[in-house]
């Protein structure tokens, strides 16, 4: 009789099945090439994009289309306003957009001047706002914008009374969701002179933003900061805050508190031109959980029709636009998204300069292959778009109206968006603890 | 689906029974519950409350007394599970608001109207059975207002019925066809103001909406419809009454109806459909609201 | 000819009551409708009924032949879906008139509301006042004369039928999708006969007519920006 534990055929033990061991665990083939990586160079890796790892978002909620409980609106035959109102709590002039998607700070420097002539021109075409992002604003980008949002961040670099000036709105930054707490890198790559003039930088160095206001050391300062700002504008434009989506609730009170006439919320899905990955992909909360925080921080101040609150981070699509209005949001803002409409294919090199498609790069022979025209009308195009499906998702919850869009409108896919954001559950209409909304 | 209707009759002692007969017609549109609203000719502070449990009787007359002096009072079983208080009251009319949300703030108490001319009455059931149930006699009426009920939650909960008032303007009455789409919303905004909310209803918003724009903005009642027209969303059939005014809005889509007829006294008549009038007076060429008009008539 | 009194009826009853009627009698006069929904809902024949006053909701819903003729003021949805027969309301009727209707005529002596003839596939409605907002949208057919004014965004999104109007800022109330045109004379000859079959006295002379866009494709924009509007 054979003793167990013994091959089947004695002939056959060079034969012997090989076991397979496919999963590493945590030893995956990227982590590998991130410890070899930095093996070899001894510091963090900088990389372009942001964080590209998934994160619960605006897909895991559903919107309840109207039936008999209340009437759909004809898609195609009635209307949906979309116009939008933004920074009247103490602005003489709030920004008056046709469509509540705006395009967000994105710096000449990590974009080429074709890139930032291009989305200027389509926010022309269809109504709405292009912010100048770090590094001084573009006379290209002024002469071409419909609105002009003014970046103010902790470098000031290219910021003047001049840039104050020309602005329909102004934005303090304090971070980004793509690298909370860290600031503008730019690769020596990308600082041409042309740039290097514009903020004042020695050629071909590596830029390393200082992440702090150095004159904002915290609430307090930034009480007199926006005074300071109200007594240059004369109160005339509305003043943002943008910060990346961290203690969210936090942040925003402090910064109503100061006096803002709105707040900027990035989510971590946000997108840059070059970030250390280790900071993209383990700082910030996504923009879905970070939403329903500003919406209650605001409503807890009672402020909640005072304030405006526009989120940015990983929009894509119309349908993300209608839920982020229904949690709250009066705005979107779009950065990766308007570039992927002119070109881009998120290769995640931007921060090389090397971009084929002539949008993420400095070189003159790569700028030469984007059209500008072109790329305006695609851009445009977009927005229109996504405009769109927001329309049509509104109405057919029966709205008559973009902003009429409600958090009770919505569902919960997931049991991870349900716990986030207090949506409740599509069928069950289970909730963790408090509901967000009445229904 | 609901059904709407009010009349302008000046000087009339038979309003309560005409308008009663308006809404019979449209009962099609709504079998759940009944609710009038009438003004009526008289200065005598009249307060009418639903009990949602009769234990609630203590509470209710030591809230009152303590405000007021009860000349004389009734109460009596509603259709369904509710009591209902009626009382005329000697107090000052400037008391009228603090006593109103006193009685709210109640869990089992609900207002259905206080004040010197109005009186609500709002019960399950057709408008004969709310009639007879609730002895409707009223004394000489200027103008009212009507509402059937077609219930989509709560049927038995009969503070969700219309008419709807609010404590910010205690005369006010609003019946409402269709729904607000954006109601949660505007809840939010104007809870943020400090209004307080007693019900689920959708209806209750605009009256409060319409109330805060009157006394806080002061707006008048047409002012106040027409924000109201910009603001609300959905489909909303609105029929608003003060003790001055009743005011008509059709919102722009058009979907409720609304149709009115003005007769050579400065009677008015207005309803869901043209079957509504058709009691009051013989075949007439109702005028149907525009989508999107607002249309206010004093009396 | 007979006479019926259908005070205190429901519509159920009075429908079965003409149903019987209509095999045997040429004419039936109804007297006391009180507003009364569905009357004449699906009724078939040759035969005549006049109503002696106003009728409500869904009035000859569902024709197919008799002749209806209503003295005084119909509800919405006059004529719905009507597939043969007339309906000649002597005064106005609510909005919402012969929707989807596939044959026959309708003559409103008076005036209508709002969406009027909504997806008409066939047929006459003849309305001698005005026409409210919404007149005439999406039709698939038929044909819709206005003797008086209309409303905003008329024949909106039409895919086949005609509309006339006399009303003279109709290019400034036309909805999408269609285009508007001087009647011709193939079209004034079929709406002169139209009118005179029924008695009407009107000019053909100022009517235009309202037909869909030749190109058949309809163009929709959901996203409508007003930063640049001519001011």
């Amino acid at each position: 009789m054979r003793a167990m534990g013994e091959p089947a055929k004695k002939e056959d033990k060079d034969k012997a099945p090989r076991p397979k061991d496919v999963q590493r665990g945590v030893w995956s083939a990227e982590t590998i090439a991130e410890i070899r990586h930095k093996a070899f160079y001894g510091k963090h890796r900088i990389r372009g994009c942001g964080s590209v790892r998934s994160y619960p978002s605006f897909d895991d909620l559903i919107i309840l289309p109207a039936m008999l409980t209340r009437m759909s609106i004809d898609t195609y035959r009635e209307d949906c306003k979309t116009q939008t109102v933004l920074g009247h709590r103490f602005a003489k002039k709030p920004l008056v957009i046709e469509t509540p998607i705006m395009i967000s700070g994105m710096s000449y420097g990590a974009l080429s001047k074709e890139a930032k002539t291009a989305l200027a021109k389509a926010t022309d075409i269809v109504g709405t706002s292009i912010n100048n992002g770090e590094g001084g604003l573009l006379p290209e980008e002024r002469a071409n914008s419909y609105k002009q949002v003014v970046q103010i961040l902790p470098s000031r670099m290219a910021f003047s009374l001049r840039s104050i000036e020309a602005a329909d709105a102004l934005e303090l930054a304090a971070g980004i969701g793509a690298k909370p707490g860290l600031a503008g890198h730019l690769m020596g790559s990308k600082i041409t002179k042309e740039i290097a003039e514009m903020r004042q930088l020695p050629v071909g160095i590596d830029l390393h933003s200082h992440p702090r206001h150095s004159d904002i050391f915290g609430a307090d300062d930034l009480v007199l900061k926006i005074q300071e700002l109200r007594d240059v504008t004369d109160y005339q434009i509305p003043i943002f805050f943008k910060f990346a989506a961290g203690r969210v609730k936090e942040d925003v009170k402090i910064a109503v508190k100061a006096g803002v006439d709105g707040v900027v919320i990035d989510g971590s899905q946000g997108g840059t031109g070059a970030a250390p990955v280790i900071a993209s992909e383990h700082l910030g909360i996504p923009t879905l959980p970070a939403l329903v925080q500003a919406t209650q921080a605001l409503e807890e101040m009672g402020l909640k029709d005072e304030v405006s609150l526009i989120v940015s981070g990983g929009i894509t699509n119309g349908a993300d636009v209608a839920k982020a209005l229904a949690l709250g949001a009066d705005a979107v803002a779009l950065g990766t998204g308007v570039m992927v409409a002119m070109g881009c294919a998120v290769c995640l090199r931007c921060h090389e300069g090397r971009c084929a498609f002539g949008i993420g790069t400095q070189d003159p022979e790569l700028r030469s292959r984007l059209d500008i025209d072109q790329a305006a009308r695609k851009v445009a195009n977009y927005i229109t778009a996504m405009t769109a499906e927001a329309v049509m998702l509104a109405k057919a919850a029966g709205k008559t109206q973009l902003k009429s869009m409600e958090r009770e409108d919505l569902r919960s896919l997931s049991l991870t968006a349900c716990a986030m954001t207090g949506i409740p559950l599509a069928g069950s209409n289970y909730t963790f603890g408090e509901m967000f909304g009445f229904c | 689906m609901c059904g709407i209707a009010g009349f302008i009759a000046n000087d009339s002692s038979t309003l309560g029974g005409d308008l009663n007969r308006m809404l019979r017609k449209l009962i099609h549109r709504g079998t759940d519950a009944t609710g009038v609203a009438f003004y009526e000719n008289r200065d005598q502070i009249k307060l009418r409350v639903a009990l949602s449990s009769p234990e609630a009787e203590p509470d209710l007359k030591s809230l009152v007394e303590a405000r007021a002096r009860v000349i004389d009072s009734r109460i009596y079983a509603g259709k369904g599970v509710y009591t209902f208080y009626e009382a005329s009251l000697a107090m000052e009319e400037e008391g009228v608001k603090e006593l109103n949300w006193a009685l709210d703030s109640h869990p089992d108490l609900c207002v259905h109207s206080i004040g010197p001319r109005i009186s609500i009455y709002k019960d399950e059931g057709s408008a004969q059975e709310l009639a007879q149930r609730h002895e409707i006699k009223p004394g000489s009426c200027s103008h009212g207002i009507g509402h059937v009920r077609l219930a989509t939650e709560s049927v038995e909960n009969i503070n969700l019925a219309h008419p709807f008032t609010s404590y910010l303007l205690p005369e006010l009455a609003l019946v409402h066809n269709g729904q607000f789409t954006n109601y949660f919303n505007l809840r939010r905004s104007l809870e943020a103001k400090g209004i307080r909310f007693k019900t689920t209803n959708d209806s209750e918003m605009a009256a409060h909406f319409i109330a805060w724009q009157m006394t806080e903005k002061g707006l008048s009642l047409e002012e106040a419809l027409r924000l109201g027209l910009d603001t609300f969303d959905g489909v909303f059939t609105l029929l608003v009454a003060t003790d001055d005014k009743i005011g008509a809005l059709r919102d722009r889509l058009g979907i409720k109806p609304m149709v009115y007829f003005q007769q050579e006294e400065g009677r008015v008549l207005f309803g869901s459909e043209q079957i509504c009038l058709t009691p009051i007076v013989d075949d007439v060429f109702a005028t149907e609201m525009e989508p999107g008009e607002v249309k206010v008539w004093s009396v | 000819m007979v006479r019926l009194n259908i005070k205190g009826m429901s519509s159920r009853e009075v429908n079965a009551r003409l149903r019987e009627l209509m095999g045997t009698e040429a004419e039936i006069v109804i007297e006391h409708p009180d507003s009364v929904h569905n009357l004449g809902a699906a009724l078939k024949g040759q035969g005549r009924i006049v109503v002696e006053g106003s009728t409500g909701f869904y009035t000859g819903g569902f024709l197919e032949g008799p002749t209806m003729v209503i003295k005084g003021n119909t509800g919405w949805y006059t004529g719905d879906n009507m597939t043969a027969g007339e309906i000649i309301v002597e005064m106005n009727t609510g909005s919402n008139a012969a929707p989807s209707m596939i044959g026959g005529t309708v003559v409103i002596k008076g005036s209508t509301g709002s969406r009027t003839g909504f997806g008409m596939k066939g047929g006459d409605l003849i309305i001698c006042g005005d026409a409210g907002r919404w007149t005439g949208g999406m039709t698939l057919g038929g044909r819709i004369i206005i003797l008086g004014r209309v409303g905003q965004g008329l024949g909106e999104s039409m895919y086949k039928g005609i509309i006339h109007t006399a009303d003279p800022q109709v290019e400034e109330k036309i909805g999408g999708n269609v285009i508007v045109k001087p009647i011709d004379r193939r079209e004034k000859e079929e709406v002169a006969g139209l009118l005179a079959r029924y008695g009407l006295q009107a000019g053909v002379e100022n009517l235009a007519s309202v037909l869909p866009n030749p190109s058949g494709r309809h163009q929709y924009h959901l996203f409508k920006p007003t930063h640049k509007k001519a001011g």
